[in-house]
């Protein structure tokens, strides 16, 4: 019987930034980019929560919410050493660790033996571990698949820990809302609104046919979904995907300024990281934009070399699909996937 | 600049001047062919900054000396589609281009001349001449193994290496690689090496055929040109370092054999039809005297051959990529090909079998292909 523990540190930057610095612990503050600039919110504390204030948000409106929030800027350096430590205590318990970003991974526990094989007992002693020697706090949740360990640990957050066992889940799913599904969002919530579907009873109502012929392949996983069903695996070497740099600019560009004054240094950091990953074999360039209007475009070109020859066309191609002043910009390459590299390789580095 | 030239003169180093011009273009001067018009001919230039191509044409007549450049792509397809043996006349009037050729008429835009751009002359370190057979036989010996698009930009080309009795030529795209060599006597001093892009490479393949006309390289620092009947081609080069090729030859290979080359491919080529169409991977299990092949897919769907071999030893299982072996066995010139291996992580050897133990023979080939994982 396959049991997984989805383990997700609370608001981790903000965490971490109120254990190096007590008295922060009982203020708003929130860690992100300035709100001079574009900076948009990471993560902030429960205090900040109070406010109305959540990640991803700009900190301009964060600010205008809460005028005394203090804002603090990211120290990824530092994130990444905690975020180390917890992965080695989650890697104590198992081998089977998926981390997912640097404060959330999905362990499959189905064959530990400590604790009698019990994912509370487990849950319980991870908690306490991390607590102990990092002093950040985790919500767990435990259930027989990926996404609903992932569901459960976002039950009883902060400081949570929840259990699905498998005779629970029928009645678990049954009162989900299908948003909280994995890969709903907006968009395909208001879909399925219109077919009077709200909750997985519902959807779990809905044919396969008639699912897969609206949502195409995704309907499929939306049958299942309905039904407690995730044949998903813990990867314990997740493979990535692509290789990328972004940024939002100060102010709206237009083009021209984009491609004389942008483009470049992110191309130059793209291969940096491309560098730094080995110079993986790649597949495909793409380009994202984001417009003054927040609609947001991706142009991909396959067998191409990432330089700023290429990007510069590609971004004067995507551009035309908006004309309008320029937001954001990411550049990046996709990896050839892992069945390709079955292929062996005449000089060393791996491709 | 006006004159009068026949089709069929036109025609040929028309197409091949055309071949070099890219078609999508950020210069729209370089869409277009530069042709001068003058008393010893005309003159075609083709260029996409990376490549030029300079080509000749015999004139019917010359009323009025002069150039333009006209669209490169649709000055092609109007010659190719004229009926042969046609007389086409060309005239630049008020900054068009007017092709006249029977009762049809076509008028071209036109970009001044003064606009064309042309590869910068360098430096230049040594001169050699050699039989076009013998450079387009390196070329097609080894150009299907060039990278294409690679991030690694060096491979994306052909490494030349020219000393005083041979040309090698490797390409490699990281997973198999091709080395050939041709011995000519050649009037260089040091070592010379030199990168030559894909597109230099497939280009300059163009030109050359299987006769004794001499083609004559002229190596710079950044350039290579070729000159060879009438035309002259120029290309950059790329400026890298190629891996190291000695590293990568197998050298302790034990498990030698010798194939039929035309029925190791059909075989090979008839097994892929059922490997998985993205990654093309076959099984090959060596034993005594026998080579079995073996494909499947996703859909669970199997083909399996066997094709006898001239072999003794251990049995060996290992996986290729069908279409790396295809590629080499499309090139290699003999009846019989020679193929040494050592285990399943190992790289492949593949040479032409010859059957006199030549030390020094005219031109020689070898491939090398790595396994994929079973």
């Amino acid at each position: 019987m396959t049991k997984i523990l989805h383990a997700d540190c609370d608001c981790f930057y903000a965490a971490v930034e109120m254990r190096d610095n007590p008295e922060l612990r009982d203020i708003p503050i929130a860690v992100g980019g300035s709100a001079e600039g574009r900076g948009v919110i990471a993560t902030c504390n429960y205090p900040a929560r109070t406010f109305g204030i959540h990640s991803a948000m700009s900190s301009a409106q964060a600010l205008r919410l809460c005028p005394h929030l203090t804002v603090i800027k990211p120290d990824f350096e530092r994130y990444r050493e905690v975020s180390a430590q917890i992965m080695a205590i989650f890697r104590e318990l198992t081998e089977w660790v998926e981390p997912l970003s640097l404060d959330e991974a999905y362990l499959d526990i189905s064959g530990v033996e400590r604790f009698k094989g019990s994912g509370t007992w487990m849950a319980q002693w991870l908690k306490a571990e991390v607590l102990r020697r990092t002093g950040i706090t985790v919500s767990i949740g435990v259930a027989p698949n990926k996404f609903l360990a992932k569901i459960a640990s976002d039950w009883h957050k902060p400081d949570g820990l929840f259990v699905i066992t498998p005779e629970q889940v029928d009645a678990f799913v049954a009162e989900l809302g299908v948003d909280k599904l994995p890969g709903v969002g907006p968009a395909t919530a208001q879909r399925l609104k219109q077919m009077n579907i709200s909750d997985c009873t519902e959807l779990g109502r809905c044919s396969l046919s008639i699912l897969v012929d609206r949502f195409g392949k995704f309907g499929h996983r939306l049958y299942e979904l309905s039904r407690g069903i995730d044949r998903r695996d813990v990867k314990v070497h997740r493979e990535r995907k692509s290789i990328s740099a972004e940024n939002t600019f100060e102010r709206d560009l237009t083009p021209a300024q984009v491609i004389a004054q942008e483009l470049t240094p992110m191309v130059d950091k793209l291969a940096a990281r491309i560098d730094r990953h080995g110079t993986p074999a790649s597949s495909k360039i793409f380009i994202k934009l984001r417009f003054d209007d927040f609609t947001t475009t991706t142009l991909e070109s396959s067998a191409m070399l990432p330089s700023i020859t290429n990007f510069t066309e590609l971004f004067e191609r995507a551009w035309q699909r908006g004309q309008r002043p320029v937001r954001l910009v990411g550049v990046g390459i996709r990896l050839l996937d892992a069945e390709h590299s079955r292929q062996l390789a005449l000089f060393g580095a791996p491709l | 600049m006006k004159f009068s030239i026949s089709r069929e003169a036109l025609l040929r180093p028309l197409s091949l001047v055309a071949g070099v011009v890219e078609r999508r273009q950020t210069l729209p001067v370089l869409s277009n062919v530069l042709l001068m018009a003058g008393s010893d001919g005309l003159a075609l230039t083709g260029t996409d900054l990376e490549v030029e191509l300079i080509g000749h044409a015999e004139l019917d007549e010359l009323q009025t000396a002069g150039s333009a450049t006209v669209p490169a792509r649709k000055l092609m397809d109007i010659c190719r589609s004229l009926p042969e043996g046609s007389i086409i006349s060309l005239a630049l009037e008020d900054g068009r281009a007017v092709l006249r050729a029977g009762r049809s008429r076509f008028t071209l835009s036109t970009l001044p001349a003064a606009e064309f751009p042309n590869i910068e002359q360098s430096k230049q370190d040594a001169e050699v001449t050699l039989p076009r057979k013998a450079l387009k036989r390196l070329i097609d010996a080894t150009s299907f193994a060039m990278a294409q698009q690679d991030v690694r930009y060096y491979l994306n080309g052909m490494l030349f290496e020219l000393d005083s009795n041979a040309v090698r030529v490797v390409a490699t795209d990281g997973h198999r690689l091709a080395l050939a060599e041709s011995r000519n006597e050649l009037t260089v001093s040091d070592l010379q090496r030199l990168i030559l892009p894909r597109k230099g490479v497939l280009e300059l393949g163009r030109l050359l055929d299987d006769s004794d006309e001499p083609v004559t390289l002229v190596l710079g620092p950044n350039h290579l040109r070729a000159r060879t009947g009438g035309y002259v081609f120029t290309s950059k080069l790329i400026d890298g370092k190629f891996p190291d090729v000695n590293r990568v030859i197998p050298k302790g290979g034990d498990k030698r054999l010798v194939a039929e080359r035309g029925e190791l491919r059909q075989v090979l080529a008839r097994t892929s039809i059922l490997s998985s169409e993205k990654y093309r991977g076959v099984r090959l299990y060596l034993e005594d005297g026998n080579l079995r092949v073996q494909a499947s897919n996703p859909e669970q769907e199997e083909a399996e051959e066997n094709v006898a071999v001239d072999y003794q030893g251990s049995g060996l299982e290992i996986g290729f990529n069908v279409g790396y072996l295809v590629d080499v066995l499309n090139v290699v010139g003999t009846e019989q090909v020679v193929m040494t291996l050592s285990d399943s992580i190992s790289s492949v050897l593949l040479e032409a079998a010859t059957s006199d133990d030549n030390a020094a023979p005219e031109f020689s080939a070898r491939y090398v292909v790595m396994p994929m994982r079973l």
